[in-house]
């Protein structure tokens, strides 16, 4: 079941303040639902898994010893034969048929209960899927809802400042002019740390005796005044 | 996990590589309000899911816009959308919006440059379809 279009109808249909129910109630409900009822389910087959497996285990190692146990007799019952101890080794060879039975039988419990815990595993990790659909399917439901909750409140700032024209020009404009403002400052500390820098090289010059042109004396003046006065 | 007053606490905190600052407040609905310097005027809404930090801006309602002129914007916030990559437009009952939305995991640092972002990305938004409002 997907929500998004139960929400699109609903959102079509004019619900769009907090409160006002985006997907139907029930819905949700089985969604939630059935999110417990898989996690309820995965909880009950995780444990029945964990002791089927460990008989498994068990199994499996009975069949290996069985087997060794079986190798062993038939060394023996060769080494019998060998020695020409016909009746001795006819009984070692009974005693095999014997190991190899309880083997045989052991393994198809087994075979059969490593399918059992195949298919546990599986349906676990189906149950698995659901659960994860499902939560991104709620997540779409919360995540419309809490949109409507971060945009009711400021909505209703609008109501009444919105009516007003040109309501986005105008703090276009603000931002900008602080933007603005804020570039001047910026330029002003650049310009202001550039004439430190030059006032220190002036400073420093003059303590060092080194000047650029002189400012011109009395002297200088006079001399330009009597020059003009042969002329 | 972070809550939304964690996030309130650091982002008053925090400023950013080019001197951008936080002004963050939780309000009574639970929502944060967010703004950066120089932004002042669209504040973002914050807040999250089980899973995700979502962020609001609302941009302006329905019936700011021009008569005649809605199918226009439409068509220019579908245009805007790819070339908006962390900020999308959507519309929330009357109220046109631009939201964003972060994994609950993401690094504090990594928030507030989206958040630095979005805040952006608004006024862009709003210059590109200016001259379709009342």
């Amino acid at each position: 079941m997907g929500v998004l279009r139960d929400m699109m109808t609903a959102l079509r249909g004019g619900a769009s303040e907090v409160g006002e129910s985006i997907v139907d109630a029930n819905a949700i409900r089985i969604l939630e639902q059935e999110i417990r009822d898989a996690e309820t389910a995965i909880a009950g087959a995780r444990q029945s898994l964990t002791r089927m497996k460990s008989a498994e285990i068990k199994l499996r190692r009975e069949v290996a010893t069985l087997s060794d146990d079986a190798a062993d007799y038939e060394r023996k019952a060769l080494a019998a034969l060998n020695a020409g101890e016909e009746a001795l080794a006819t009984e070692v060879a009974e005693r095999i048929a014997e190991i190899e039975d309880e083997r045989n039988d052991k393994a198809r419990e087994q075979a059969s209960l490593n399918d059992e815990v195949d298919k546990i595993h599986k349906m676990i990790k189906a149950r698995e899927r659901t659960i994860q659909k499902n939560k991104r399917e709620l997540e779409k439901v919360r995540t419309m809802e809490e949109l409507q909750r971060a945009t009711s409140s400021v909505s209703k700032n609008f109501a009444a400042t919105g009516s007003s024209s040109h309501r986005v020009s105008k703090a276009l404009e603000r931002v900008k002019n602080k933007q603005q403002n804020w570039q001047d400052r910026m330029q002003a500390g650049d310009w202001l740390e550039e004439q430190e820098s030059t006032d220190d090289i002036d400073a420093r010059l003059r303590a060092k005796g080194i000047e650029g042109a002189a400012r011109p004396g009395a002297t200088d003046v006079l001399a330009r005044l009597k020059a003009k006065q042969a002329s | 996990m972070m809550t939304l007053a964690d996030l309130a606490y650091r982002l008053n905190d925090h400023e950013s590589d080019d001197g951008t600052t936080f002004d963050a407040m939780v309000m009574e609905d639970g929502v944060l309000e967010v703004t950066c310097t120089g932004f002042e005027e669209f504040p973002m809404h914050l807040t999250k899911t089980e899973t995700q930090l979502i962020s609001v801006t609302p941009l302006f309602s329905k019936d700011e816009v021009k008569a005649d002129s809605l199918g226009e914007l439409h068509e220019s916030f579908l245009r805007l959308s790819p070339a908006l990559p962390l900020s999308s437009v959507g519309l929330q009952g009357n109220t046109f919006i631009l939201f964003g939305a972060m994994a609950l995991s993401t690094r504090f640092e990594v928030v507030a440059h989206e958040l630095e972002i979005q805040a952006e990305n608004t006024i862009d938004v709003l210059e590109s379809v200016e001259h379709l409002l009342n």
